[in-house]
């Protein structure tokens, strides 16, 4: 979930006025926000924002505006948006998507802002926007990426194309030499960070002004020269590319609505596509491309559990920046703001009716629907098989699933065949699903020796191996293993320890010859019931014991719980 | 502090009822007046003496000779002076080697015995170099005391006080220090005589006020019972609080006791439990509860794949298409869905299940309504492991279906489990977000001793979710952060402790705030 860290004084002026923690802790909920830490001798107040798919809320403008809006003071209108049949004026700011454009992220679009001088506070939170919205919302400029350039020394036509990675050439952000694009991807930081976006591609993305002068890379880096803004600046363009031209419009919503809420004029930009999109061949953006969303008074009464009137459901939307009517017949039609696009479906706008009116408001109410409780058939036989160990004198362990080959098969004598590796594991002491509860029994014993004997621990868990008979190629059982560590244990105690388990459970078993490596030969046996194979145990193979750096005997007995419920019957 | 008269011995009683503040306590004493074996007065006295009672008066050095195993050889066939006028009684006269090499010993033993049986007259050396007995025969006095000595020893050593003279100069010859090649050992003894201290003589007080002999039974025996004699000797009384044997009890592990509470109060309430494989696949993890496949949770650095086999085609086609369609375009339910193009090859990757959720959106394709539904299920994350974060863990996850639900109804079933099943005193909402539903909830709640913490997250799931997989009345969806709450419960912090491998931790482990 995304977080911010703010300023306080300049979030409390975004606000309208000073909060106490409390207090913030209070309106917080409306934005779906979390007031993680307030420190006020840094004066940084750090917010979680729970609602991933509000990027409006990802910075201090954002969530400022939607309190403002929830606790009913007045906030700006953003005029600059234009939409389908109305079309602001844009003077002479174009930007051409050019016909060589990267056919893998084909669209950018960009508007231009400006306003007093940029101080340093309206410049970090800026930067936060940004970050915010490229790497969260825009998976780390996969989707979205976001330039900012001074437009000052900016000539119209802005171009967004495609360049020969090895013959174009400039200067990126703090470097001081010219770079051809794929040493920039090879030498500059952000260029091996983002590098793997386009590094495969045969022209890589390439934005320039008229007259030829590099504004970027994206989404790898800007230029050093029309790239580099700084405090004091007081001009500025903002560009966007991606794969996805409703989340760049959405993105640049975003920014122009917190850039207007930072004092700036948004001056739009008419964007040309060579290519038709949804909202046509030419967009001027900001751009206000929403659809309205539809839901019914029934429909949100009977999803909340409340009755609601006309004019209430108006309000309380508008307090969630949603502007919506309510017909005769109970018709609600939600537009949602410029910067929000969350509204999918009627029930997205049921809930923002519920988050205004506070859930507190909603009450409370039991249900009257009779059901029958039941635990799984598996819960309840490994319940028996808990009784039974404990009452023998064994202390019931819980194991992680996940371990390293050497855990489950080089220490066990055992090929890796058969289990269940990991794709990506994070590193490889995660590398394979537990086949067995034996490995995770005797490295409690390694880990032990210091405790007073005697040693005696079981276990009831899942395991799950390859089975190509079973959904999927893979197989889960529910398993039950138990071990006794100590001089002394030897294949007679587990054996009678086996069967006395099996004896309580009413189960008659015969033992036949078991080959096991796990095992010393011939002090280990196979257990059948009705002729199927149920489970196995034994004396542990010295080997194996060393290398789980045990020195005392071992005896383990480990069973598939599901056969052997299934035998019961 | 005052001795508790319970935590003596019998042999301890015994040795202070025949003590006064005057008597000299030793060996002697004690083997004398109570018949104590050596053992026994030894413990009794090193008991005492640990525990204030007696102090040292006065010490001594007891020398005493014990027989060595030479000593022992020498006691069963003769010493090598006897042994030499055996040889020669029986033989006749004989030259020194063929002695030594008759009598398997050292030729210095053999030269020095000859010598002292010369000074004696009993042997004397022929005309041919050769010993021989000197008629008429004269006993060495010497070798006879030494004979006595071994004949003495074969018990119990010899006290050097209880010897005279003539025998310290016999013996003297035959034993030494140290070393094992002589007769005797001599070892040196200290004699510690003790007396009784302050507290000695208030705890013989004690015990003669109590009438306490020392007599008293120990152990309860079939003995005891059955012959009656519990009729006319008290039982010894006991120390309360001696130090205990510690006891190794079979036990079920704190936290699974903790989840079984959790399972046995939702099935109180009408909930059925559902369980399922570890192995999942993108489609029941992610798609089936409308998050989008670019979804930020649904990163390769967010699960864990199965590297074989990678992809499953074992996915209902119906709900395959279904899901498909409300993705890509809202699929009819009155949705926009989330406007891209669904790969149904990522549906078919298989991973590590990442929710519990996986298994709720399985039991919608066949579950009954009304329904209730809860798993505690394992589940896989890829995070760094740390105090906070496992790569696995338990979730508790259920589904409410209902043509009833709603959020007010969702408030209430909330409401329920935090006093049910958290024992809460407050609760409170707030609006959370999880892409399956819509509205979402987040309890936190105020417990009346670990005060107040999340309890879960909660909602109406999407219809986009329910609506293709044929359910058409609202589902509630909760889930409970149980893991945590354990951690509270059994006053842990860091989540590994929940799956520690350590037995002594795990067996000495206890439930101490709840």
């Amino acid at each position: 979930m995304p977080k911010i860290e703010v300023n306080d004084k300049f979030f409390f002026k975004c606000l309208g006025r000073e909060y106490t923690s409390d207090e913030l802790e209070e309106i917080f909920p409306k934005a779906k926000a979390e007031l993680d830490d307030y420190n006020k001798d840094e004066g940084v107040l750090k917010i979680e924002l729970n609602d991933t798919a509000r990027p409006d809320l990802w910075s201090a403008s954002g969530v400022a505006r939607s309190l403002r809006l929830a606790t009913g003071k007045k906030v700006k209108k953003y005029t600059y948006l234009s939409s389908k049949g109305d079309t602001k004026d844009s003077g002479k700011r174009q930007f051409i998507v050019d016909e060589n454009y990267p056919r893998y992220r084909q669209y950018s679009i960009a508007f231009a802002a400006s306003g007093k001088p940029i101080s340093e506070d309206v410049l970090k939170a800026l930067i936060q926007t940004q970050e915010k919205i490229c790497m969260n919302y825009g998976r780390k400029r996969k989707l979205i990426a976001m330039g900012i350039y001074k437009s000052d020394s900016i000539t119209y036509p802005v171009h967004y194309g495609s360049a020969d990675p090895d013959k174009t050439m400039f200067v990126p952000l703090h470097e001081d030499r010219n770079m051809t694009l794929r040493e920039i991807l090879k030498e500059v930081q952000k260029g091996k960070e983002y590098g793997a976006i386009i590094e495969n591609e045969l022209r890589f993305p390439f934005l320039f002004d008229d007259k030829g002068e590099a504004l970027s890379m994206p989404p790898i880096i800007n230029s050093n020269t029309v790239g580099a803004v700084e405090v004091g600046d007081k001009n500025l363009f903002v560009e966007m590319s991606g794969p996805n031209l409703k989340m760049l419009l959405l993105a640049a919503n975003i920014v122009a609505a917190d850039m207007a809420d930072l004092g700036f004029e948004i001056l739009p930009v008419k964007v040309k596509f060579p290519y038709k999109t949804e909202f046509g061949q030419t967009i001027t953006v900001p751009y206000y491309f929403q659809e309205k969303t539809e839901t019914t008074i029934e429909e949100a009464e009977k999803l909340l559990g409340v009755t609601l009137k006309a004019k209430e459901v108006v309000k309380l939307l508008s307090e969630m920046g949603i502007t919506a009517t309510v017909s005769e017949k109970g018709k609600i039609t939600a537009y949602p703001p410029s910067y929000r696009n969350d509204l999918i479906s009627s029930v997205d706008v049921i809930e923002d009716i519920a988050i205004a009116r506070g859930l507190d408001s909603i009450g409370k109410s039991s249900l009257s629907d009779f059901t029958i409780g039941r635990l799984q058939p598996s819960e309840r036989f490994s319940r028996k098989l808990r009784g039974i160990m404990v009452g023998l004198g064994y202390q019931e362990m819980m194991y992680n699933y996940l371990s390293s080959v050497k855990e489950y098969a080089t220490n066990m004598r055992l090929s890796d065949e058969g289990m269940i590796h990991i794709l990506n594991p994070m590193s490889e002491k995660f590398a394979l699903v537990r086949p067995s509860i034996i490995p995770s029994l005797l490295k409690t014993e390694g880990l032990s020796s210091h405790a007073p004997y005697p040693h005696k621990a079981f276990e009831l868990g899942k395991t799950a191996v390859l089975d190509s008979s079973a959904s999927g190629g893979t197989r889960t059982d529910n398993t039950f293993a138990f071990m006794s560590a100590g001089e002394g244990e030897n294949y007679n105690s587990v054996s009678s320890a086996v069967s006395t388990v099996l004896y309580f459970l009413g189960i008659e078993h015969t033992l036949k010859p078991l080959e096991d490596p796990r095992f010393i030969k011939g002090r280990c046996a196979t257990v059948e019931v009705k002729g199927k194979a149920v489970g196995v145990f034994g004396e542990i193979h010295p080997e194996v014991l060393t290398n789980w750096g045990i020195e005392v005997p071992v005896t383990t007995a480990e069973f598939n719980a599901d056969i052997l419920r299934e035998v019961k019957g | 502090m005052p001795i508790d008269i319970k935590s003596l011995h019998p042999l301890e009683i015994k040795v202070l009822r025949v003590s006064d503040e005057k008597t000299e306590l030793n060996m002697d004493f004690l083997e004398k007046n109570l018949s104590f074996s050596v053992g026994h007065a030894n413990q009794a006295l090193s008991w005492l003496f640990a525990k204030g009672l007696i102090e040292e008066k006065e010490k001594s050095t007891v020398i005493s000779y014990e027989l060595t195993p030479n000593g022992q050889f020498a006691l069963k066939n003769g010493l090598v002076a006897e042994r030499i006028v055996t040889l020669l009684k029986e033989k006749g006269a004989m030259t020194l080697p063929e002695i030594t090499k008759a009598l398997e010993v050292e030729s210095s033993d053999v030269g020095s015995s000859f010598g002292l049986l010369r000074s004696s007259g009993t042997l004397t050396m022929d005309s041919e170099k050769k010993a021989c007995i000197k008629e008429p025969y004269t006993e060495n006095q010497e070798v006879k005391t030494q004979r006595e000595l071994l004949d003495r020893a074969e018990h119990t050593p010899l006290d050097e006080s209880a010897l005279n003279e003539n025998e310290k100069k016999a013996i003297s010859k035959i034993s030494r220090k140290r070393g094992s090649d002589s007769i005797f050992r001599e070892v040196e003894k200290n004699l510690v005589t003790y007396s009784l201290t302050k507290e000695g003589l208030s705890a013989k007080e004690q015990i003669e006020k109590m009438h306490i002999t020392g007599e008293e039974l120990g152990e309860n025996t079939k003995e005891i019972i059955t012959s009656g004699k519990w009729r006319d000797t008290p039982f010894r009384e006991y120390a309360l609080n001696a130090p205990l044997t510690r006891l190794f009890p079979g036990r079920i592990n704190p936290y699974s006791e903790f989840i079984t509470t959790v399972k046995d109060k939702l099935v109180a309430m009408g909930f059925e439990e559902f369980d399922g494989p570890l192995v999942e696949n993108e489609f029941w993890n992610g798609d089936a509860l409308f998050m989008p496949q670019f979804h930020s949770a649904r990163d390769i650095h967010d699960v864990y794949y199965v590297k074989e086999p990678e992809y499953t085609d074992d996915i209902d086609e119906k709900w395959l298409n279904n899901v498909k369609a409300v993705h890509e375009n809202g699929g009819g339910y009155n949705s926009r869905g989330w406007e891209y193009k669904f790969d149904p090859n990522f549906s078919r990757r298989q991973l590590l299940r990442s929710q519990g959720t996986v298994l709720s959106a399985h039991t919608l394709t066949k579950a009954k309504i009304p329904g209730k539904y809860f798993g505690v299920v394992r589940c896989f994350r890829y995070d760094q492991v740390d105090a906070t974060h496992g790569a696995d863990f338990y979730q508790t996850e259920g589904i409410v279906i209902s043509k009833d639900a709603n959020l007010k109804t969702l408030l209430g079933m909330l409401e329920m489990f935090a006093t049910e099943i958290a024992g809460a005193t407050d609760v409170k909402y707030v609006p959370g977000y999880f892409p399956f539903t819509e509205p979402s909830v987040e309890v936190h709640i105020k417990h009346p001793v670990l005060g107040w913490f999340e309890l879960g997250g909660s909602g109406i799931f999407r219809p986009e979710v329910t609506r293709p997989l044929g359910i058409d009345v609202p589902v509630l969806a909760w889930g409970i952060g149980i893991d945590r709450m354990a951690l509270m419960h059994l006053g842990l912090n860091d989540l590994r402790d929940l799956f520690d491998n350590d037995l002594e931790k795990v067996r000495m482990r206890r439930n101490t705030n709840a």
